[in-house]
């Protein structure tokens, strides 16, 4: 009786380890020109863990992941209010300097974009920008780079071909590559699998896994079993807000929120 | 059995109709295709075929010789040929980068506030007659740089030194450079307009990719926006080439019309739409309306090798 009359919480959110903290958003809004869609979102992202960001489209996990990396400031009338703090540090203060913000938290997206060049110029590209290294140095890098992303086996004879002729599921691994070779403390995954195969995604599934030993990852994606598969921490978001946060398993086998059940277990979204 | 004759009969005249007119659209795609050909055929056979007196008596030194005499009826392209050249090779030196920075600053750098006003200016300025151009540039420009660039350049220039040489000339202001200043302007906003299109096309993540791994805004354009584009862009320039190889009247105004080799940036010269423009009315020979013709061919033929080394550079980067 008692419990029947106890709603579940509207939104719970855990807060992990101050210590194991790497990013921490505290009370994030996020305006499209007038349109507001994150509505005070405040959570914090482990060092060396998966987060993964859950929720129907529009729900807002893409922005927040553009948030982390000052991405949306190169869109003049998009704003962010409220703070995001890598290691303490507040990114979203104006006299960041972005370019320096970026090199140190990949992006990988939805899509593969690979740029107009070979295969060992897009990896090497980032690392270009902010090391010089020597050549054997950078050929090193690369195929490290190459190795971690599961890619090359597959690439290593073809290394200075058009990273436009690889097939789509090479392409997002090539770009995972370009992201990890830049040696980032961060990287940030927007749907990286969505446009793959089975067999690619498996093998970019592998190669996230690995990366959380170094990497802080949060990746955002539709597909719930790779959210359960891949993270150590959940978020659930819906329409603006972040509903719920927590461990992994216990967010996909005991949500406290109603809306999260309802979303995992499949009603809505 | 009821049902597939049912579905059979039902069919037959839709197919019946629409095969006819299928063929019927084909064949006017044809001939619209075939038409074009003809045209093409036609101009070039009537050409050889007006130029064949002028082919006949000089051969190919109608092509190595610069005298252009009607008094003596001798006639030589090389005056003409190097005008038109130099005057679009110079056109492009000056547009290319500044079309280029047009379009990257619309795209990538513009407030949304001032794109829409710079992006019309650009396309106003493609709208303008050549002739309006020619008029501004020999009453407005020429005057104008004549006094504030030429006499200053060929003033302070040490006598015998290289740019004394490149500038020598009676400073009135018309020539090969004022004419490829003009030119400039006029093919100006066909690059940039074109480049913009092209620079528009690039996924937006791509670029995003590009920012993402830390590039400041002129790596992001020299490295990964302007190669994405390489294809386009060279095509942009051809198209820019072609116009300033043909253009006519703007030149005829503004290059001074002199027959023979220009002796210097600043001196007058001619080039081969220029010559025929200024001629054909007063032609009289037949061997100098034959010779004007003969021009024409081989701008023609200039025109055709541009377009032509266009394709190729293009075909050769598809493959990249």
């Amino acid at each position: 009786m008692n419990a029947q009359l106890e709603s579940p919480p509207e939104t719970a959110v855990l807060e992990i380890a101050p210590e194991t903290v790497k990013l921490a958003i505290k009370d994030l809004n996020f305006f499209y020109g007038a349109k507001q869609s994150l509505f005070d979102v405040t959570v914090s992202f482990a060092a060396n863990a998966v987060t993964a960001l859950i929720g129907p489209s529009g729900c807002g996990k893409s922005t927040l992941l553009r948030t982390l990396n000052r991405m949306y400031s190169l869109y003049p009338g998009q704003k962010a209010t409220g703070q995001v703090l890598l290691d303490g540090e507040d990114i979203l203060n104006p006299r960041v300097n972005v370019a320096a913000l970026r090199a140190r938290i990949g992006m990988v997206f939805q899509k593969p974009t690979p740029f107009p060049m070979s295969i060992y110029d897009n990896v090497a590209y980032g690392v270009r920008l902010y090391e010089s290294l020597s050549r054997q140095d950078m050929a090193n890098r690369v195929e490290e780079s190459l190795r971690r992303a599961a890619l090359w086996d597959e690439v290593k004879d073809k290394l200075r071909e058009s990273g436009l002729s690889l097939s789509g599921g090479q392409q997002q691994r090539l770009c995972v590559a370009r992201g990890i070779a830049v040696k980032p403390e961060v990287l940030l995954l927007d749907e990286p699998a969505s446009a793959l195969d089975p067999i690619s995604t498996a093998r970019l599934e592998e190669t996230i896994s690995d990366l959380k030993s170094e990497y802080t990852v949060v990746i955002v994606t539709h597909n719930m079993g790779q959210a359960a598969r891949l993270s150590d921490h959940t978020g659930f978001m819906y329409l603006g807000q972040l509903v719920e946060f927590g461990e992994t398993e216990q967010l996909f086998t005991s949500p406290v929120t109603s809306r999260a059940r309802d979303y995992i277990t499949g009603r809505f979204g | 059995m009821t049902a597939i004759a049912d579905i059979d009969v039902a069919a037959a005249p839709r197919s019946a109709r629409g095969a006819t007119l299928d063929r019927a659209f084909e064949i006017l795609c044809f001939s619209a295709a075939t038409f074009l050909l003809t045209a093409l055929g036609g101009i070039v056979i009537s050409l050889v075929i007006g130029g064949w007196p002028a082919i006949a008596k000089f051969g190919p030194a109608f092509l190595i010789s610069a005298e252009w005499d009607p008094v003596q009826e001798v006639y030589g392209a090389a005056g003409a040929v190097t005008g038109t050249l130099i005057t679009a090779a110079l056109a492009l030196a000056f547009a290319v980068p500044l079309s280029f920075a047009i379009a990257i600053f619309l795209v990538e750098l513009c407030p949304p506030i001032l794109r829409r006003p710079i992006g019309t200016a650009v396309e106003l300025l493609a709208g303008i007659p050549s002739i309006v151009y020619g008029m501004w540039g020999l009453f407005v420009f020429a005057p104008w740089f004549a006094q504030h660039i030429q006499v200053p350049i060929m003033m302070s220039a040490k006598p015998g030194s290289l740019l004394a040489t490149l500038t020598s000339g009676i400073p009135n202001g018309s020539g090969i450079f004022t004419a490829s200043v003009i030119l400039a302007i006029m093919v100006l906003p066909f690059i940039a307009a074109t480049m913009r299109e092209l620079l528009n096309t690039i996924p937006p993540t791509v670029r995003e990719s590009a920012y993402g791994l830390g590039s400041t805004t002129f790596e992001v354009i020299r490295k990964v926006s302007l190669p994405y584009v390489r294809t386009g862009a060279i095509g942009a320039v051809m198209l820019g080439l072609g116009r300033a190889l043909g253009e006519t009247m703007a030149v005829t105004f503004v290059i001074g019309n002199s027959h023979g080799f220009p002796t210097s940036l600043f001196a007058p010269g001619s080039t081969i739409a220029s010559t025929i423009a200024n001629e054909f009315t007063e032609a009289t020979g037949a061997l100098h309306v034959s010779s004007l013709i003969l021009l024409g061919l081989v701008l023609f033929i200039i025109t055709f090798a541009v377009l032509a080394m266009a394709r190729l550079l293009i075909g050769r980067q598809a493959n990249l």
